[in-house]
């Protein structure tokens, strides 16, 4: 007796069914009430003169030296970039909505191998420039091969309002390891959903951090799968959210196998009505002892109208593991602050100092020291100079 | 002139009719050491927060005058930069702010509020490692976040510290001395005596006299159910020592 809801404007501009609060894992993020308007898939666009170079000098990361690769409005973009793009295949399952929603517009999408040590970040940059309401969806696939290492910048930003749509899968081949940070710092008027699907191999090593701070909407879904044993991955994030901002992150990771570590830890500063959502399973399958597995959300309220929920879940089939999880939220210490201010600390200096200091527990995994400074400066200002206004 | 007039001053908490200084009076010249002796509970460490500005007061009668303005109109952070400061009994700690950068924010806020110039990075760091040394507060301890981690003895030296850095001309110290054993406790007293100066006054509260040893002040002052209620030179600290409270505590019932 189930009837089908009618599709929404915006699911009938895109022909597809958006995920919504009836489902569980979409619960606080019901996208047929927030993607509130169409978004055609994109159009082919030229960008005006000087959009580009603008919107690239708005990457947290433009003074760390780095190999860009730029992305305009979902195309590569050969004048911006310093590398050229390569090809690995595609291995995603197709179950998650993000993913069929992705596949079914994206467009283009960094595609790389890295093999041997390298030194130098390879920042991938995604731009959409100022144009009508839209659809901007990529697919990067990257690769580390076997025993090699490298760091990757996933930068999202852009002007206007549109809805950017992005996969990212991961591959650590044995022994190898990935450092991975991403910003996303879109344009205050977009919508931003992105799956994350990582794969580790045995002795890989992953070092994943994402800084949330730009979009209206964000939604980021992540799944880690252990496919070899002793390998580790630290996931962990930030936001930074004011006005009416909304950003919920759900992460799934999967311990198939035996003597893996997993670590998540999220710091979330959460202004006015600003409403931040951390979504945790850790699965321990049958078989995979000693499994070390943690996860941590914890929430700074800036304001009494903002809001933070968690839902850690564990589901564990192994009697030999250490696994847990806790969550909390509380506001700024008062008596932090007055300590601050009686040194002669201005009170909005004092609070930015404690923001900075909060979300810097999630920098503290991020092995590049350019990287972090960057991080840490933004925070440091963000309550003066990057908050959105509602 | 005095560096600060205390007039007859009532404060209660915020949240509780009980008053906790009862009116208070006490004037504090440029160079004098101050210090204010009573039993749990007299209001010393009240005092100590009224001065320095802290949320949860209400001052209900009296006023409090520093270098002829009205302190408690003042900000805490604006008290600060015009030269008060409390050394806590209890130095929060802070974690993630690293000691080094809270110096050199704290210091440069001061510096800009007064309309002087910020200190450049390498001036700074000259001036604390100076500071530091005399004080053996180590590189290691600079690096780590404020308080965290710290021992007793560490923390207070930290306050001596930031004092020594911020140079203020009225500097508060509320029961520097409790947790400190005799060998921590001379090292904080000769931070504080290398900062005694003519034109820099101390309040010294203590509840007890051995920090008077140490530091030794021009004059003592018994704090009782929220009253000054003797006054004399540090001879009464001794006589404290010898007698008690007692004689003072029936006042407070």
């Amino acid at each position: 007796m189930n009837a089908l809801p009618v599709r929404t404007e915006a699911e009938q501009a895109l022909g597809f069914d958006l995920p919504h609060r009836r489902m569980e894992e979409w619960r606080w993020t019901d996208l047929r009430q927030l993607v509130d308007r169409p978004y055609p898939p994109r159009q082919k666009e030229v960008a005006a003169a000087g959009d580009v170079e603008r919107l690239l000098a708005s990457s947290l990361f433009r003074n760390v030296a780095a190999t860009r690769m730029v992305f305009v409005n979902g195309e590569y973009d050969a004048a911006h970039s310093r590398m050229a793009n390569g090809w690995v295949e595609s291995r995603i399952p197709m179950e998650d909505p993000l993913v069929r929603l992705n596949t079914s517009f994206a467009t283009d999408g960094a595609r790389l191998k890295f093999e041997g040590n390298t030194d130098t970040p390879v920042e991938l940059v995604f731009i959409a420039t100022d144009a009508a309401p839209r659809m901007l969806a990529t697919h990067n696939v990257i690769e580390v091969a076997d025993n090699s290492s490298a760091t990757l910048i996933e930068t999202h930003l852009g002007a206007g309002t549109y809805l950017s749509s992005s996969i990212t899968e991961i591959r650590v081949g044995h022994g190898a390891r990935l450092d991975r940070v991403k910003s996303e710092i879109e344009a205050p008027g977009a919508t931003h959903l992105a799956h994350a699907d990582v794969t580790l191999a045995h002795s890989a090593t992953l070092r994943d951090f994402t800084l949330t701070t730009g979009a209206r909407v964000n939604r980021q879904n992540g799944t880690y799968r252990f496919a070899g044993e002793y390998a580790d991955a630290r996931v962990s994030g930030a936001y930074l959210l004011a006005g009416r901002q909304h950003a919920d992150t759900r992460l799934v990771v999967d311990h198939q196998l035996a003597n893996c570590v997993s670590r998540e830890l999220f710091k979330c500063v959460l202004g006015e009505q600003a409403r931040g959502i951390f979504q945790g399973k850790v699965i321990v399958r049958p078989g995979a002892q000693k499994t070390d597995g943690k996860q941590s959300s914890h929430a700074l309220l800036l304001s009494g109208t903002a809001e933070f929920d968690a839902k850690p879940e564990l589901e564990i089939y192994a009697d030999d593991v250490a696994c847990g999880h806790g969550a909390t939220a509380g506001e700024l210490n008062h008596d932090h602050l007055f300590y601050l201010k009686s040194r002669g600390i201005p009170e909005a200096e004092a609070k930015a100092l404690l923001i900075a200091a909060f979300a810097g527990e999630a920098f503290e995994t991020i092995h590049h020291d350019g990287l972090r400074e960057a991080l840490t400066a933004f925070a440091a200002h963000w309550l003066t100079q990057h908050r959105r206004a509602s | 002139m005095n560096l600060l007039d205390i007039k007859n001053l009532h404060v209660k908490l915020e949240d509780e009719d009980r008053e906790i200084l009862r009116g208070l009076t006490l004037s504090v010249k440029p160079g004098e050491v101050h210090a204010i002796m009573g039993p749990n509970g007299s209001g010393k460490s009240t005092l100590s927060y009224v001065l320095s500005g802290r949320e949860g007061y209400e001052v209900t009668e009296g006023s409090v005058t520093f270098k002829g303005e009205d302190l408690l109109e003042m900000a805490p952070e604006m008290r600060a930069a015009k030269g008060v400061f409390l050394a806590f009994q209890y130095p929060i700690e802070i974690p993630g702010v690293a000691t080094m950068q809270f110096l050199k924010v704290a210091l440069n806020a001061q510096r800009k509020a007064r309309g002087e110039k910020e200190l450049s990075t390498p001036d700074f760091m000259r001036l604390v490692k100076d500071r530091a040394a005399k004080l053996n507060v180590t590189q290691d301890m600079l690096k780590r976040p404020v308080n965290v981690g710290f021992s007793g003895g560490e923390k207070k030296r930290a306050e001596i510290l930031q004092m020594a850095v911020l140079e203020p001309s009225l500097c508060i110290l509320d029961e520097t001395d409790s947790g400190l054993d005799i060998d921590a406790l001379r090292v904080v007293a000769d931070g504080v005596n290398a900062l005694r100066s003519p034109d820099r006054a101390m309040i010294v509260i203590t509840h007890y006299q051995r920090l008077l040893d140490y530091i030794v002040p021009d004059f003592v002052h018994v704090l009782s159910a929220g009253r000054i209620v003797k006054s004399g030179d540090k001879g009464l600290a001794r006589e404290l020592e010898a007698k008690g409270y007692a004689e003072f505590s029936k006042d407070a019932a």
